[in-house]
């Protein structure tokens, strides 16, 4: 346990003294102020354009903006913000392999499975803290100019997102431990997600995907109910865990 | 006792053979050098050692004790030190040395402790800044401090003055040879000038085996007086003693250096005396390391 937490302890020393964690801070409190700032901003906006769309034969009538337009936009941003992440963290395992610098702390003994066991905490835990604050800050500025009652299973839908960012990160970590370089580890984690998602458009395996959780959003209109997803979270968490245990097996026998 | 034994070595990578059978035995207290060409295996024997590489055949042991590829007791005993060490740059060398000791297991005032001293004998103990602005001979002596922490029985350098400049090499042979009263130590090198000047004993490695193993005398004298160079003031003079000793070979440089063998001395220095043919220079060749390696590896 010593060495795990020693590990741990530097991934922090690392990404605060690296700066990832000022940019990650940055750009989720950017992403939850961006959304209920367009929200209020999206009557202006179309005002100031509605001249030229009624040239283009549109007529801007009374546009109303309330919580529900925040949380949409937050549905369509955050999927950029996991992208920002999954970037910024793809050469967490790779960058050490191509420095050296794992290979010192490995022949000093510490086992592969607490590396894999100490980055997937810190990225879990940061992922958490980040899509937190994200999600704070929009039901913060909504429940100050408007109503967050609208929307319907708010906090389901959000768990069920988080839980999407976590298994792609647990994708990252799998890809990590298998790859030697971070365009290799980019690559395989959007093209299994992208696979799956091009799998979701075969009604019969749908609702067993985890991709599934990236509707969840529709919750807050009420046109799905949370029994929608139990199958899809239930894949998700068997895929968080078979990744984290494969990457761990990968590890323990990769060579270096 | 031997602190390392290795029998039968092998390792492929794809259909490459790198290590084909490689024995090696370092005994205990020797500064051990281990000494090759580019590709002939040191860094892959030394990586299969530390438990990094899996090996396709053979066994090591450390300290009597069976190296288990993957997760690896036997590195407790092990120091590393790679040719060119990387560390976190965003830490001091005091908080990188008590990282290695938290994951090395060692109880926390014995690591400050050790820390301290460390630093102290590779001269970095006034050094509080990031490893960041380190340059490269700072961070072979920080190696340094990192593989001797934990107190191992066996260092392994590998080739760890490679690419420092004559003034960082001396810090690191004196270093490793104020190390020596505790430890064993394996060195990879190719500068056997460093060699001849630390070490006890030395293994020349061939094609993935071990060509030839010894003390650094016993290694000398495989070559004692097998040769001498005479070099004539003339150009006909030395084109005479090829016509009259037919296994006398002109140096490729000059062609007033003649090179022959130990059993036609006398004769080559008779014959230069009776037809007094002016010679500027007659010795027999020292051996050296320089020469086994060329002839080991040729």
């Amino acid at each position: 346990m010593k060495a795990l937490f020693a590990f741990l302890q530097k991934e922090c020393l690392e990404i605060a003294r690296t700066g990832k964690l000022i940019i990650l801070i940055l750009l989720f409190v950017l992403f939850g102020i961006m959304n209920p700032a367009v929200a209020k901003l999206t009557p202006w906006m179309l005002e100031m354009l509605s001249e030229q769309l009624a040239e283009s034969g549109f007529a801007v009538l009374d546009v109303t903006v309330d919580a529900m337009t925040s949380w949409t936009q937050f549905y369509k941003n955050i999927p950029l913000a996991l992208i920002a992440y999954v970037l910024i963290f793809s050469d967490s395992f790779t960058g050490e392999y191509r420095s050296g610098t794992l290979l010192l702390a490995l022949t000093k003994g510490l086992p592969g499975y607490k590396v894999v066991l100490a980055k997937t905490m810190m990225l879990l835990s940061l992922w958490t803290l980040g899509y937190g604050l994200c999600f704070a800050i929009t039901w913060g500025y909504n429940a100050y100019f408007w109503d967050n009652g609208i929307a319907a299973h708010l906090l389901q839908s959000a768990v069920l997102w988080w839980l999407f960012g976590v298994w792609v990160i647990c994708l990252l970590v799998l890809f990590s431990a298998l790859m030697q370089n971070n365009t290799g580890v980019v690559l395989s984690t959007g093209g299994a997600v992208l696979l799956l998602y091009g799998l979701s458009a075969i009604p019969k395996v749908k609702a067993y995907l985890p991709v599934l959780l990236m509707n969840s959003g529709s919750l807050l209109s009420g046109t799905a109910e949370p029994d929608a997803y139990g199958k899809a979270v239930l894949a998700a968490v068997a895929s968080v865990v078979g990744s984290v245990t494969a990457g761990i097996l990968i590890m323990n026998k990769k060579q270096m | 006792m031997e602190v390392l034994k290795i029998h039968n070595l092998e390792k492929r990578f794809g259909g490459k053979e790198v290590l084909c059978g490689l024995d090696l035995s370092v005994p205990e207290h020797s500064i051990f050098g281990f000494i090759g060409r580019n590709g002939a295996g040191k860094t892959t024997t030394m990586k299969a050692v530390l438990g990094l590489l899996k090996p396709d055949g053979g066994q090591i042991y450390v300290m009597n004790e069976k190296v288990r590829f993957g997760q690896t007791p036997t590195n407790r005993y092990i120091g590393y030190l790679p040719d060119v060490p990387e560390f976190y740059s965003y830490m001091t060398p005091l908080e990188y040395l008590h990282f290695c000791g938290k994951i090395s297991g060692m109880d926390r005032s014995d690591t400050a402790l050790r820390s301290k001293e460390l630093l102290e004998l590779v001269g970095l103990g006034q050094e509080s800044c990031r490893i960041k602005g380190f340059s490269r001979g700072m961070k072979q002596r920080l190696g340094i401090a990192q593989a001797l922490l934990n107190r191992p029985k066996l260092l392994i350098c590998d080739e760890p003055t490679s690419a420092l400049d004559p003034a960082g090499r001396k810090e690191i042979l004196d270093i490793l040879l104020a190390a020596k009263e505790q430890i064993t130590i394996l060195f990879s090198t190719h500068i056997l000038s460093d060699v001849e000047r630390i070490c006890t004993e030395a293994a020349f490695l061939k094609e993935g085996r071990v060509a030839v193993q010894g003390t650094i005398a016993e290694l000398k004298n495989m070559r004692r007086s097998d040769e001498f160079v005479i070099e004539t003031a003339k150009k006909e003079a030395a084109d005479g003693l090829v016509k009259m000793f037919g296994d006398l070979r002109a140096d490729e440089c000059n062609p007033l250096t003649l090179h022959g063998s130990e059993e036609h001395f006398f004769a080559v220095m008779r014959y230069a005396a009776e037809n007094r043919i002016p010679v500027q220079r007659i010795e027999r060749i020292e051996p050296t390391l320089e020469s086994l390696f060329l002839e080991v590896t040729k």
